[in-house]
């Protein structure tokens, strides 16, 4: 029962890091119907740039007090700074241009992109993984049978409130109804004088800021960060997307959690050698057999 | 040396596209194949030619992808997976690990066998699928597949793999530690692979590819059993990978999962897309092109670079950079592949009269 | 002798009703003519019949036989071949072999024969490619055999997939349409093609919004209005026909 609610935790956390990578991959599809391959790879840049301000903040003796909190901040705002800019320009330079390619070579295009961002990260980083500085205090608090640390409730409050906002913005703003239209129709968009290249820009910028909290939230919460990490956690959103319906933000909401579940679990029930074959089972059973994920609808093809 | 031969080959294939005329073409891919042949009584080392065998076994890797790439239009993103299926059918039927033994040229074909079947298997559940999303999953076959391999320790020999493989025989004669066997038999299967390539291409089967890959669904509305001439594309595709996994593992002597991973489906997609998709000697030219690059030119400016400036930088840590560059650049700015369709029109404008073009 | 049957045929795509109660038979032999306005149902009835969608209500039979729950690649083995209303070439692939591929119903050869180009295969393909350059003489567009489908003329992609459609030598020809965007010389030699089609013994069925052309060519016609069959008959009926009047010609077409 301990060792069971201590899973579940655990799935809360990696499923909250999760649904903030997979909103990434769900606001981009739901706009482009592109797969960004790169962007588990933006997600591993956000946790070097977080990591590299607290570095830069302990060597200058900084982070006590107020100004841990500052500093906390500050590594925040940087990975989402970053991550937001890194994502748009990847979209500016590569993706834009082939808008109106055959369908394979924008995939094809993200996944160079995305080979080319873990190489530069290694460059800059290394081929180890490199330790979060030990930074955040994280007193364990015990609820019933539970006992989970005051990090992890960050964590998961952090992703939670960061979803609700996005959440509004797509539903409410002038700029997440007009994301909506162009996701819709692009053409339509455009006549009724919705700037469409702005409009994916933004939502670029927005799946960027996301993984950037996602990058900060999973550096902090693993402990360290590996220029691969973009690799087997994007997938996993990316699983996390599609399970709950690609495009669908509440779907990814869903899907992340479930995927962060069923990864604790099965590494706690079968083994962690065994998680990537259970991730990527359900990855192909869902696009296989209910394409639309649990929360999406389909529509047959127009001829 | 091995660039002279990297350059004669390159060379050859440029004057095949170019080349309109039938007689012209049969004439350099004679020339080619006898140079191929007997120059290496004559020039180079073991060293070259592990190298080339190693880029024989790409090409015929990337000739296999090809078939579901290029002509079928079904990017494959897990292709090492057959290519693993392949070299664990070696490593496991002929080494201590069961104390099989069995023959090297029965195993080729064994495991053409095999990874043909594995290809249709894995490749049913995608039938339904269209472009990312079929990407995705084969994706996903190819993560599980070697996977899978180092899970099962008890019959794989886990991460560590299976070591100490047979040393093939021909005719009672061992193979011992001489890498031209397998450099001779990787042209062998180069020529098989093309020859294959280019008759499926003008066939039926062929026209029914690029049928589904142009649009589906007119393709359906022609009679064609889209269902199974994709699972023909997998089955075919997967099987030259299957003989490659076969020539790869005997030569190394070794199998591990950790050879067969995404970055090597990535690699040979790359080749593709750098010679061009569907190009059958474009293809032939990415894949020495990039294998080249990543075996020969690379250690050498490394070697270069650290006598020059007493450093030891590591340039073997630029692969992914260089296939990443070679898909994004190809893409934005040549989506045709270095080798231009230019000359298509021309070729196809003798096809009527030639059938022995390759 | 009947080539087409539709009985009560009904069709819904959520809360839309495209086709209800459709009635519907065709004779061999035939040019028969659907109109009716934009969103009447007439392409909607072509891929039901080509089992693009599957029909809510009714029966559909060809040539007798009911098609019900046939894949599209069956229907089309039973000798139905159709063009589209947004053309649907193989743009990558040269006007010869977008024919070529039209006549994959007519050819044996099959995977083993396609690895090893065999003598079958061989045969078949010389034998193919013939055929499919007279039919690109036929429907008159000669000279582009080794061009690219998508660099075409837009009435040369037009004939391009009729000629694509006939190469399966079908019973029965779907032509969604075929004269949209044509002009007027065009659309004159697309009446004598339609003709000669005919005249061939293959049966048309043909949805065309110039009613001058479908009054000249169709020997029968079926009026479709917010997907229900409001008039059939003979060109001169339709044409005095109070609904059709009413629903479609009163409009200044
Ligand atoms: N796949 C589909 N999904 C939803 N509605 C469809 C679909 N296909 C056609 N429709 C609708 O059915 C109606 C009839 O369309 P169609 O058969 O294309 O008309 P037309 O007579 O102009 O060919 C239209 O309102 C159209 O929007
Ligand atoms: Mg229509």
């Amino acid at each position: 029962m301990h060792e069971f609610l201590a899973q579940l935790a655990n799935g809360v956390e990696l499923g909250a890091i999760y649904a903030l990578i997979a909103l990434g991959y769900t606001l981009v599809y739901g706009i482009l119907e592109l797969i960004n391959f790169a962007h588990g790879d933006v997600y591993t840049f956000g946790s070097f740039v977080a990591l590299g301000i607290f570095v830069g903040l302990r060597a200058a003796g900084v982070l006590h007090g107020a100004g841990l909190i500052l500093g906390i901040a500050a590594a925040l705002i940087a990975a989402i700074i970053a991550s937001a800019l890194l994502n748009a320009g990847i979209e500016r330079l590569a993706y834009r241009r082939l808008r109106k390619a055959p369908r394979l070579a924008p995939l094809i295009t993200a996944i160079g992109v995305s080979f080319m961002l873990e190489n530069l990260i290694e460059l800059w980083q290394g081929s180890a993984p490199v330790p979060f500085p030990n930074v955040i205090p994280n007193p364990q608090l015990h609820i019933g049978a539970l006992e989970v640390g005051v990090q992890q409730i960050v964590v998961v409050a952090l992703a939670i409130v960061t979803m609700v906002t996005l959440h509004f913005f797509v539903q409410r703003s002038k700029l997440g109804k007009a994301m909506r239209a162009v996701a819709q129709d692009r053409d339509a968009a455009s006549l009724v004088g919705i700037n469409v290249d702005r409009t994916i820009a933004i939502t670029f910028l927005i799946a960027g800021a996301l993984a950037g909290v996602a990058g900060f939230v999973g550096g902090v919460s693993f402990g360290s960060a590996w220029f691969l990490n973009g690799f087997g956690a994007g997938l996993r959103a990316f699983t996390a997307a599609v399970l709950g319906g690609i495009g669908n933000i509440a779907g990814a909401m869903l899907g992340g959690f479930l995927i962060g579940m069923l990864e604790s679990f099965s590494t706690w029930l079968i083994g962690g050698q065994w998680s990537n074959v259970a991730v990527f089972s359900v990855l192909i059973l869902v696009l296989v057999f209910r394409p639309s994920g649990l929360l999406g609808e389909t529509l047959p093809e127009k001829v | 040396m091995i660039y002279t031969y990297a350059f004669v080959a390159i060379a050859a294939c440029v004057a095949i596209e170019r080349f309109h005329n039938r007689r012209a073409k049969a004439t350099i891919v004679l020339i080619l194949a006898a140079f191929l042949a007997i120059a290496p009584r004559f020039y180079g080392n073991d060293a070259v030619f592990s190298v080339l065998a190693d880029a024989a076994v790409y090409v015929m890797l990337a000739l296999g992808l090809n078939i579901v790439v290029g002509f079928a239009g079904l990017l494959d993103l897990g292709y090492a997976a057959f290519f693993a299926i392949g070299a664990y059918t070696y490593g496991m039927l002929a080494s201590p690990q069961f104390g099989l033994h069995l023959p090297f040229w029965v195993l080729l074909f064994l495991a053409a066998a095999l990874a043909a079947l594995f290809g249709a298997l894995l490749g049913a559940p995608t039938l339904r699928l269209h472009g990312d999303y079929l990407a995705i999953v084969t994706l996903g076959f190819g993560e599980i597949v070697p996977q899978i391999f180092q899970n099962l320790t008890k019959y794989t020999g886990g991460p560590n793999g299976i070591a100490a493989l047979d040393v093939p025989t021909f005719f009672g004669h061992s193979f011992g530690a001489s890498v031209m066997p397998y450099y001779y038999i990787a042209l062998v299967g180069i020529a098989a692979a093309l020859w294959i390539s280019r008759n499926l291409r003008e066939s039926r089967l062929g026209r029914a590819w690029m049928a589904i890959r142009e649009d589906e669904l007119a393709a359906k509305h022609a009679g064609i059993d889209v269902l199974r001439s994709k699972l023909a594309a997998f089955a075919i595709g997967a099987s030259f990978s299957g003989i490659g996994g076969v020539l790869f593992a005997a030569k190394l002597a070794l199998v591990s999962p950790d050879l067969f991973g995404f970055q090597v489906s990535v690699l040979i997609v790359s080749m593709l897309v750098l010679g061009g998709m569907g190009n059958i000697v474009g293809v032939v030219v990415g894949s020495l092109l990039l294998t080249i690059v990543n075996s020969a030119l690379l250690p050498q400016i490394n070697s270069l670079v650290d006598a020059t400036f007493h450093t030891t930088v590591d340039l073997s840590n630029l692969h992914f950079l260089i296939y990443g560059a070679i898909l994004v650049g190809i893409m934005l700015f040549r989506p045709e592949g270095l080798l231009p369709n230019r000359e298509r029109r021309a070729e196809l404008h003798h096809a009527g009269e030639a059938a022995g073009d390759a | 002798m009947k080539v087409l049957e539709l009985a009560g045929v009904g069709k819904r795509f959520g809360a839309l009703t495209a086709l209800s109660n459709v009635t519907l038979d065709v004779e061999e032999g035939a040019i028969f003519g659907i109109i009716g306005p934009n969103g009447a149902g007439k392409s909607t009835l072509f891929n039901l019949l080509t089992a693009i969608y599957r029909w809510d209500e009714g029966s559909i039979s060809i040539g007798g036989l009911s098609i019900a729950g046939l894949s599209t690649q069956r229907i089309a083995r039973l000798g139905v071949s159709r063009t589209f209303q947004n053309l649907r070439l193989f743009g990558n692939a040269s006007a010869l072999a977008n024919v070529m591929v039209g006549e994959h119903v007519l050819l044996e050869a099959n995977v083993l024969d396609s690895l090893l180009n065999t003598g079958r295969e061989r045969r078949e393909r010389t034998e193919a490619e013939k055929r499919a350059r007279e039919l690109l003489r036929f429907v008159g567009v000669s000279g582009v055999e080794e061009q690219f489908a998508r660099n075409l003329s837009y009435g040369t992609q037009r004939r391009l997939e009729i000629a694509r459609a006939l190469a399966a030598r079908p019973r029965l020809l779907l032509l969604d349409e075929p004269a949209a965007g044509l002009n007027s010389s065009e659309k004159h030699e697309l009446v004598s093609l339609i003709r000669a089609i005919r005249d061939g013994g293959t049966t048309v069925l043909l949805i065309e919004h110039d009613m001058g052309l479908v009054m000249n060519l169709c020997e029968r016609i079926a009026v479709l209005d917010y997907g229900e069959k409001i008039a059939e008959g003979e060109p001169r009926e339709i044409r005095e026909h109070p609904r059709v009047i009413e629903a479609y010609l009163g409009a200044p077409a």
